[in-house]
């Protein structure tokens, strides 16, 4: 009870002490600010670029590769076992009745961009019968669907933004061939990267393939996942493996993530030392400017766990006002703004997450910056700090 | 001169506070270099690279892959000076995870001159390269990733078949090569024409040539020229400089100038601001210790200098120390990033970026230590 009392005494006496010191106050918060804006900014890159990336990610949409296969584009799924795939149970029916399974050729075909006319790849899928079924985030907001058998393509409207030649009307030479544009579409909730879409077996016939890279399959509900697999491992003729929406987007996301995590952690933590001894020293200069009246508590009955707790508190007290400011301001200037450090784009995003991360960061750095000023608090000799003026 | 104790006693007036503040800019310099570093070495990267190398390769990617027939067509091409070219497989070691690429290239000399500062190969490896089919070359990296040596054999797994029809394709390490910048320890260098001769499809097909134009000012000419004999074949090509890669993958990183711009400013605020209170506080602290100076005769331009000199003192080295602390971790970090360098640039720029700091936040406190008035000051009022 004695310390609770203490306590409160030492950091209204504190807390009352700031105005006056209020420059070495402001070095703590600024500080603090600058580390958390900074951490909190950089981390909501990483963070937009998996939403992105897992926008439009359903629990029930599975997509079946070959066994070996390390992603997407080294998978081959033959036409005769994309055939297999659609009798297995567990894949919900579309309103006439058909297996949603949908196969699926990926070729990476190269596009002018509008504004320093350098070639990019963007994949072009190629999607068997029912894609408006497995995917009813795609909607198309300009022309018409492709027909199946045609050289006729719908694209992105990043496409349509951001190269030549992907508006409704235009034509592209591909595979030596012309392909006619038909349709612009947005995809739900990532729209960040340049896609197009084609009939399968355009695809196959075009860039003279024999199989598809994958079967994208919608389960009856995500509970009919294990069901699936096990009547895939039941039937000797499919060497294939199922893998969840969600896994495939991951892996997409993960290598660039890494990256943004790391140059993330690595630069705010250097501020953050920064802004740590920063703290230190102001909190140093205010407990010295304090000595007289510390000295005196002590003096008279004070015990010294009160002092160094009432320091902590204090400079944590400093620091979160630091975090929440550092925190708003990557709100206010970078959330929903569009950024493509590596090569794609997508809206940076400041999440309460991220902003919790920052005041937890924010803890730590009172806390650490605290400390040593604190013991000395506590420390202090009574008779000569007395004694001194 | 004769003021140098004065300072430095001033220095010295509280040792845990000079630390500190040392610490703090020696921090910020740290980052600043690492930074600049980074954005100088990116621009670097590309300057250093070939633009008289192009790249040919098939116009989609993947396949179909080129006819190692069109070689004696590429060279015919006017301005292309050489062509030489590789076939990439990819394969594993012992579990999928652990992919290893495997570039089969022809083991002519010609490959020592197309990336000298990339791919750097000694004339006696590529000599055993040439006496071994199933030679490879190593990297280091990969090297001390799997506990490779020199006389090894090594199995590698691959899609790609071999004629028997096997998936396995034993290697002999015969010996070293440096790739620079992009190395993740996944490359292996191969004799292509072993590599073509057992497999057992796409038989004389090569991934990409590369066509070394005679006149580097003529490369998007010649790369133009390129494409345009090979439009209407069975296989049309897509040809770019080394130097357009380059270019593509910075522009790619665009936004990078800006977040870096961003993160120092934010650094030099917050260093600012601590510095400046510091000095704000150290001078009301030795308001009575500089009305003494004052009393002795000291004028108001030397008191603002000695308090001025002492900032400079602690800011100027602990922003070349932090500089020394980045310039030590870029041979880590070149790993990720190509090319780190600390030119004298940087070096000039932390220092100025240094005095900057100082005089900024010295201006105030020095002032108003300057304008003290002594009968005030030694009364403590």
């Amino acid at each position: 009870m004695d310390f609770l009392k203490q306590l409160a005494m030492l950091l209204r006496m504190n807390l009352l002490g700031v105005p006056q010191h209020l420059g070495l106050a402001c070095t703590t918060v600024i500080g603090v600010t600058c580390a958390v804006g900074v951490l909190v900014s950089m981390l909501a890159m990483g963070v937009g670029a998996r939403r992105e990336a897992m926008g439009n990610v359903r629990p029930d949409r599975v997509s079946v590769l070959s066994v070996d296969a390390a992603g997407l584009s080294q998978s081959n799924i033959p036409p005769d076992v994309a055939a297999l795939i659609g009798d297995l149970p567990g894949i919900r029916r579309n309103a006439s009745g058909q297996p949603i399974a949908v196969p699926q050729a990926m070729v990476f075909v190269l596009a002018r961009r509008n504004d320093s006319g350098s070639l990019v790849g963007f994949p072009l899928t190629g999607a068997g019968a029912g894609l408006a079924d497995y995917a009813p985030e795609l909607h198309l907001t300009a022309g018409r669907m492709f027909r199946p058998g045609l050289l006729e393509l719908v694209a992105s409207n990043t496409c349509a933004h951001q190269y030549q030649h992907f508006r409704v009307g235009d034509t592209r030479l591909i595979q030596g061939v012309e392909w006619l544009v038909v349709g612009n579409f947005d995809l739900g909730r990532s729209n960040g990267r340049c896609g197009a879409y084609t009939d399968a077996n355009t695809v196959l016939s075009a860039f003279g393939r024999s199989s598809y890279n994958d079967v994208n399959v919608v389960l009856q509900s995500p509970a009919a996942f294990d069901e699936f697999v096990n009547a895939i491992r039941g039937n000797r003729l499919l060497h294939v493996r199922v893998e969840h929406e969600a896994e495939l987007a991951a892996d997409d996301v993960r290598q660039v993530n890494g990256i943004l995590i790391f140059v993330s952690y690595f630069v705010g933590a250097i501020l953050a030392v920064a802004a740590t001894i920063g703290s230190a020293n102001s909190l140093y200069a205010m407990v010295d400017s304090r000595r007289r009246e510390l000295t005196t508590l002590r003096a008279v009955g004070f015990s010294g766990a009160p002092v160094i707790a009432a320091t902590l508190l204090e400079a944590i007290l400093l620091a979160i006002p630091g975090a929440l400011i550092g925190a708003g301001l990557a709100w206010l200037f970078f959330n929903g703004l569009t950024a493509s450090p590596l090569g794609f784009s997508f809206h940076l995003a400041v999440t309460p997450y991220l902003a919790a991360l920052g005041i937890g960061w924010a803890l730590g750095m009172g806390v650490l910056g605290g400390l040593l000023p604190a013991v000395r608090a506590a420390r202090m000799p009574v008779t000569v700090a007395l004694r001194a003026k | 001169m004769k003021y140098l104790p004065l300072v430095w006693s001033g220095i010295w007036r509280k040792p845990v506070r000079t630390a500190l503040i040392f610490l703090q800019v020696c921090v910020a310099f740290t980052l600043f270099g690492i930074l600049q570093g980074m954005r100088i070495g990116m621009d670097r990267a590309i300057a250093n690279t070939p633009a008289d190398v192009l790249y040919v390769g098939p116009a989609v990617y993947g396949e179909p892959p080129l006819p190692i027939a069109d070689l004696s067509r590429l060279q015919s091409i006017p301005g292309v000076n050489a062509v030489s070219f590789n076939y990439g497989m990819l394969t594993f070691y012992q579990k999928p995870t652990q992919a290893v690429y495997v570039l089969g290239i022809p083991p002519s000399d010609l490959m020592r001159t197309i990336l000298p500062e990339e791919f750097i190969v000694q004339p006696e490896d590529l000599e055993a390269l040439r006496k071994t089919p199933t030679g490879i070359l190593i990297t280091a990296d990969i090297g001390r990733k799997y506990g490779w040596h020199i006389g090894d054999k090594i199995p590698l797994t691959s899609s790609t078949l071999q004629t028997n029809g096997s998936a396995t394709w034993t290697f002999d390490i015969v010996g070293m090569a440096t790739l620079n910048n992009r190395d993740e320890g996944i490359y292996v260098f191969a004799n292509y024409y072993h590599i073509d001769e057992a497999r057992a499809l796409n038989k004389g097909t090569v991934g990409h040539f590369y066509a070394i134009a005679s006149d580097p000012k003529q490369a998007a000419t010649v790369s133009d020229a390129i494409d345009r004999a090979f439009a209407n074949s069975a296989s049309p090509t897509h040809t770019e400089s080394f130097r357009d890669f380059a270019q593509e993958d910075l522009q790619s990183l665009g936004d990078l100038n800006f977040a870096i711009l961003s993160i120092l400013s934010a650094v030099l605020v917050a260093l600012v601001f601590s510095t400046t209170t510091m000095m704000m506080q150290t001078v009301r602290e030795r308001t009575p210790e500089l009305a003494v100076l004052k009393t002795f005769g000291f004028g108001n331009r030397t008191v603002f200098l000695v308090i001025a000199a002492e900032s400079l003192v602690v800011c100027i080295p602990a922003s070349l120390a932090g500089l020394a602390l980045a310039w030590i971790t870029f041979p880590f970090a070149a790993k990720y990033i190509a090319g780190l360098s600390m030119p004298m640039v940087i070096v000039a720029f932390g220092i100025l970026g240094a005095v900057l700091v100082a005089v900024i936040s010295v201006s105030v406190p020095a002032l108003r230590a300057a304008r003290l008035n002594i009968v005030d000051a030694l009364a403590e009022r």
